[in-house]
This record gives C-alpha cells, structure tokens and sequence, in this order.
C-alpha cells in the first residue's frame, strides 16, 4: 500500500476517527484505524465494536492496500506534519508502515489487521434522507441533557423519531429532560425511530459541517442505525430497551409563569454559579417583582445577585444544579425565556416565549429550610 | 468568652467495661467467672473483647485469637452477635443521654460528656454509674478531666469499674514516664519514629519545642503533639456525629487469586454495604475500594459520582470497575468497600429525580 494524501485532510478525519478508536478493549487493533486504499479511493475507518466511522479520504493511491495503525499516534503525527502533504507506505519486510511528511520519518509498526472486525456496509435500501441542518439543529437542543455515564443506557440515548414532517428529538437523564420538535421543510419519505447513544449524535454534529453535506441519510437495520453524510458513514449498534414514557411527566400546569430576559438571567446563573462548587445548588428565590438569585459553598464563601422579574403571588425559593439551569438557558433561542414553576419540589419548565417545539424540564434540589 | 476568659471545662469519658463479653454473660450467667474471648473462630481472626479473667492471661483486644489461645488455653471462645452488643449499647446511651445534655458517642461503648455546665458533675457520674448498673447490669469506667484526653485517659486508668478524677497535673504525674503512644491519636509508627529519634515518653516529647516538632511532622502535626504532651486537648464535645463515610471489609482465610472470586466478594460487599446504607436512609457519591495484598501493600481506589449511587448494582460495577483497573499482582488479603459523601435520601441538597421508568 501507498498512498499520497493532503496533511490537512487527513488531520481533520483522524480527529473524529481517534474518538471512536479505543484502546480500553481487550483487542489492540481497536485503537487502531484501518486504512483500506483501493482502486476506487481511500477509506479510513474506526470502531468500538458499537459504533463503527468510515470516511472517504481525498489522494493519490500508488499501490493499493490495507493496514491497521495506531489512530492516536497517526493523529499526533499528522498534527505536528512539517509539510502539507504526507505519504504512508506499507514496508511489507519490516512489517511497518513509513510516514512521510516534509522531510520528517516516521515508521510505525502495524498492529494486526486481521482482528479488525468488518463495518456495516450502508444497504441502499430503507434509508430516510433528512436535512443535515435541521438534524444537526435539532440534536444540539438535546443531546446534553443525555447522561454522560453508561449505567442506565437508555438514558444515555437521544430517541429520535422521524415521521411526515416532524423530526423529534428528546433526551433526559432524569435530573432534566429537553425535548425538541421541527418541523421539515418537505414531509420525509418514509419514517424512522431509533435510541441512538448521545455520543453517536455529538460525533453527527461535528461530521455534518465538516462534510458540507446538506442532507443525511438515516438507514435503521435489526439492531444497527447507519447514518450516511456525505460520504461518511457512521453506525451505532441500537440500545435495547424502550425510550422512558416522558409525556406524561411534564406538567400540564404550573403555578407561576414568567418571562424573564434569557441574557440577564444567563449571567446572573452564570456569576453566582461560581460559589456553586462541590455540588451546591444554586438558590432562587422568588418575591413581589424579584428574583435572588444565590449560592454557597461550605468554606468557600456565598454569592447573591437580585433582578426584578414580574413574580407576583407567595414567595418561595427553588434550588437547581447551576449547570443543569445553565444548560437550559444555552439552549433557549429567544431574548426571553418563560419560567414556569410551581413549587420548591416540582419540576420547572425552561421553554421559549413563541413556539419553538422546544421544552426543558428541570427537577430541583432541595434547599434547606 | 468574656472578660472572666476561657471558662472551666469539665468533660466525662465513659467506657463499658469488656463490653461484648459482658453482654454475653449477661445472656449465659454460666460462664460467670471464666475467660471467655469474642471471637469468630478462623485462622485469621481476632479478638474483639476479652472478660478480665482472660486478660490476667495476657489476651487483649485486636490480637490475633492464634496467640489468644496459647496465651489462656481454657478460654471460651463465643462468636460476636452485633446486634445483641448494638441493642445493649442503646440502652446504656439511653440513660447517658437521659442524664446529660451534651454527648458524643464514638462508639458503641464509649462516649464523652460535656459536663462543663454541671454544678456536681462528680456526683452525677457517680449516680449515672449506679444508674447504668442498676438498669443495664452493665459496669462501666467514668473518667472525668478538663478535656476529652485526660477524661479518657482517666477512665481507663482504674478499669474495671473504674471512677476517677485527674486534673492535667494528676495526668502529668502518672503519665510522664508512659510512651506518647498513649495519648490518643499518636500512632505506633509516630511512637516508633519519636523511639528512634530518643523520644521514648511523654516527658522527653515535652522537652521537645515547638518549631522541631514541626520540623519532624509538618505544621499541623508537630504543634498538635506539642500540646498533646502537656495533656491538652481543646477538642469540643460534639454532639452529633454525623458520619461522612460507611465501609464494609472482609480480611479472606485464604487469600483470594482468582479474579472471579476477588469480583464476587467485592460484589457480595457492595451489597451489603448498599443495604446498610438503604436502611439509614442514606446515600453517597463516592465509591471506594480498599485492597490489600498478600504482602500487605495497601492500596485504595475511589471515584466520585456527579450524584449520589441509588443502586447497588451501580455501586459493586463501580468498585468491581476500579478493582479491574488496579489488577491486584499477587493473592488477595482483604478486600473493603468504601462510599463517601454520605447524605439523607431524602433531605436538604438532595436533587430530585424524574420517576422515569427504563426497560
């Protein structure tokens, strides 16, 4: 195998690529990333044994070929590349492969291509074609209310659900809930409905404006989801399991209903948060035409900052975690956000102030008192 | 505290004496008399309390029962029943706290009294004593100093039934010539250290300044012994000992090589130590292991959850996860599972769950 290829290119891919490679398996080769170059092109792929990438990489292939090298390593190579273009080829005696860049050397021994497992092929059948845009859109509303560890794996799911015109998306990992629903431009032909792990959809976030690609192809198999931007195609085994029935836990009603300016707000979470530390929540408390907002933090110190919000009716003072209030500020698309709340122990409602198709539930900590 | 300065403290210790095997013979009057050791019987257990007529053996608490046995070959052996000692244990509490205002119970049978506020604190303990022994026909030991060292010091000094009063001086005067190891809180390897170093009592660690002792031990130890040595201790008497961290270990007959057993204890541990803490309705965030080697090197692991563990497979996958990663090199001795950042199920700081159900 040789191939030529642009430096930039090749950087840009190894980065996703390198997030996918593990070297937490029991099988080496898995840290590794194939690179298969062919007749027809060259491909570079990474998997975890659940989710699998594949990319189309642009260059010249002089002699066609496939090994299995360390993606970490090609990653901090190619980074540090003193030349624009770089070359790999396989030295099939000293079973190694020689990177050139500039007039910098390199020979990487090749780890054992054959334990690196086939990826699915995207069948050609059964796909939905979604705007890549409105996918991408839709997902950053979403995907960080998803739980960041693997203990309930559902919940570290984003479900999506695609049908006629609506693309809905909703994650929680039972402190907060976003749901996210919008509306397409062209009604889908087909539909689809697949839990696809949140770190599957963060990686579709970041191929999409990469590949320029302006529509994505969503294909779902038995127990596989394969995603096709561009010429990229990224697949996830599917979680088993049935997405929790969330509807019926976001209030109907609330007690209070106020607008409150989302940049005012935004930075006063953002400034008392900072004594918000070891886990301490951050205190809100509501009376005639007011908002306190504060925090404190055992031998740290406290914070307090008031805004006047049109709050009329009993006082009383609601505790968050700072960085679930302030994930869902960030998500609000609006220069106001409708609080609704109703008591110190229900669950608060970040929506915005026209419909959006865009909720965000929060559960609160107790405060004492 | 005003203009008359620090007030008078006047602080109580109070001891159960032999405490488990106390409340065995309560329960078998038979072995009234006799040595009687509480111990689970294994080759690596050891002993938790002896009856003095074991004692006059040379047996003492925390050795292994091995040497217990050569030392009083007569001995009885009982195996410990926990929760017969935790029921007694409420009981004598019960009336120590029915008596005095301010306690601080360490352990279940120990606990200082803040009796500063007293008019006749001498004679309050004394009623107590009779009151325990009248109520419990448990002996206890009554110590009573001007702080939490000298009142402990003071109620191990006449055991069994003990009852007296020292005032730091009185502790300076038996004690001087005694190893430091004696004052609570200073180890065996702070004792041997100051024994190499020609400090080998009380009375030479006092000749001892300040500034050298910081020198040897850092600048919170070496001014604490300097105090510690002069028999003072301006620890408060803390009512509510609110307990940060709960752990269950297992010290294995025959250590454990094989990963799936190591895995299983840990697991069976995990367990256990879920539904101790489920019962008190409590929670924590961190997760801990302890492992230690055939070679007794000691190694403790942990990981802190952004909130708290409300599973206990959650728990044993974590320790068993953090056991993997450190991949013991040789057999196992004893294995310990540890969660910290201890809260209330169901209090202040508690984040508040979505009733989500996952199939």
């Amino acid at each position: 195998m040789k191939l030529h290829t642009a430096a930039q290119d090749l950087l840009g891919h190894l980065q996703s690529l390198s997030r996918i490679a593990s070297g937490r398996l029991a099988n080496p080769t898995l840290s590794g990333v194939q690179i298969a170059a062919t007749g027809d092109g060259i491909e570079l792929r990474a998997t975890d044994l659940q989710v699998g990438l594949r990319i189309k990489l642009e260059g010249d292939v002089e002699r066609p070929g496939t090994v299995v090298l360390p993606a970490r390593l090609l990653l901090d190579i190619t980074r540090q590349a003193p030349g624009p273009r770089v070359t790999l080829e396989l030295r099939t005696e000293e079973q190694d492969v020689e990177v050139t860049a500039g007039s910098a050397v390199f020979h990487l021994r090749t780890l054992r291509g054959e334990d690196f497992p086939p990826l699915p092929e995207p069948s050609g059948a059964a796909g939905v074609d979604v705007s890549a845009a409105a996918f991408v859109a839709t997902t950053a509303k979403v995907v960080r209310s998803a739980a960041k560890d693997d203990t309930r794996p559902l919940l570290a799911c984003v479900l999506v659900r695609a049908e006629g015109e609506v693309l809905t998306m909703v994650a929680t990992d039972s402190y907060r809930l976003s749901e996210k629903k919008t509306t397409l431009e062209s009604p889908l032909e087909g539909s689809f409905e697949a839990n696809v792990p949140a770190r599957v959809m963060q990686e579709l976030e970041r191929l999409v404006p990469a590949s320029g690609a302006e529509s994505l192809t969503v294909a779902r198999g038995e127990n596989q989801v394969l995603f096709t931007v561009g010429e990229h195609v990224l697949s996830s085994r599917l979680v088993d399991g049935t997405f929790p029935q969330y509807r019926s836990l976001i209030p109907e009603t609330f007690d209070h209903e106020l607008r409150v300016s989302t940049s005012e707000l935004r930075e006063v979470v953002s400034r008392v948060s900072l004594l918000a530390q070891k886990a301490a929540a951050l205190s809100l408390a509501f009376s005639e035409g007011e908002l306190v907002v504060s925090a404190q933090t055992q031998d740290v110190g406290e914070a307090r900052e008031a805004l006047p919000v049109p709050f009329h009716g009993e006082a009383f003072a609601i505790g968050f975690n700072p960085e679930y209030l302030r994930d869902g500020l960030d998500t609000i698309d609006g220069d106001e956000v409708l609080l609704r709340l109703t008591s110190p122990i229900r669950p608060g409602l970040l929506q915005t102030t026209d419909d959006q198709g865009f909720l965000y539930l929060i559960m609160p900590i107790r405060l004492n008192s | 505290m005003g203009s008359e300065g620090t007030p008078v403290r006047c602080i109580g210790h109070l001891d159960c004496d032999a405490f488990f095997a106390s409340v065995e013979l309560l329960r078998r009057p038979e072995l009234r008399g006799k040595a009687v050791i509480v111990a689970h019987d294994g080759p690596r257990s050891v002993v938790t309390t002896a009856t003095y007529e074991a004692r006059k053996f040379g047996v003492g608490s925390a050795m292994p029962l091995a040497t217990a046995k050569n030392r009083c070959p007569q001995a009885i052996i009982v195996p410990p029943d926990l929760d017969a000692y935790r029921e007694a244990s409420a009981g004598v509490m019960g009336i120590v706290r029915d008596e005095v205002e301010i306690v601080e119970q360490v352990s279940v049978d120990e606990a200082y009294m803040d009796l500063s506020a007293m008019a006749m604190p001498k004679s309050a303990m004394r009623r107590l004593q009779a009151r325990i022994l009248r109520e419990t026909e448990l002996h206890v030991s009554l110590g009573i100093g001007p702080n939490k060292l000298v009142a402990k010091l003071a109620s191990d000094a006449e055991k069994p039934r003990g009852f007296c009063v020292l005032s730091r001086k009185d502790a300076w005067l038996r004690w001087a010539d005694a190893s430091p190891g004696i004052l609570g809180g200073i180890g065996p390897k702070t004792t041997d250290d100051l024994a190499r170093r020609g400090v080998a009592t009380i009375r030479a660690l006092s000749k001892v300044d300040e500034a050298t002792l910081s020198d040897w031990y850092g600048p919170r130890t070496g001014p604490w012994l300097w105090r510690r040595c002069r028999f003072d201790d301006d620890a408060p008497v803390e009512p509510v000992r609110e307990p940060v961290s709960e752990s269950r270990e297992t010290t294995f007959s025959v250590d454990l090589s094989d990963a799936e057993e190591q895995e299983a204890e840990l697991r069976r541990l995990s367990i256990k130590l879920f539904e101790a803490l489920e019962k008190q309705g409590r929670r924590g965030r961190t997760v801990g292991i302890k492992v230690r080697l055939r070679d007794f090197t000691t190694v403790t692991r942990s990981r802190t959850f952004p909130v708290p563990v409300v599973d206990e497979e959650v728990l044993a996958d974590a320790a068993i996860g953090m056991l993997r990663e450190y991949a013991p090199a040789l057999p196992v001795r004893l294995l310990g599972v540890r969660m910290a950042s201890l809260e209330l199920e169901d209090g202040p700081g508690v984040q508040l769950v979505l009733p989500l159900s996952t199939g």
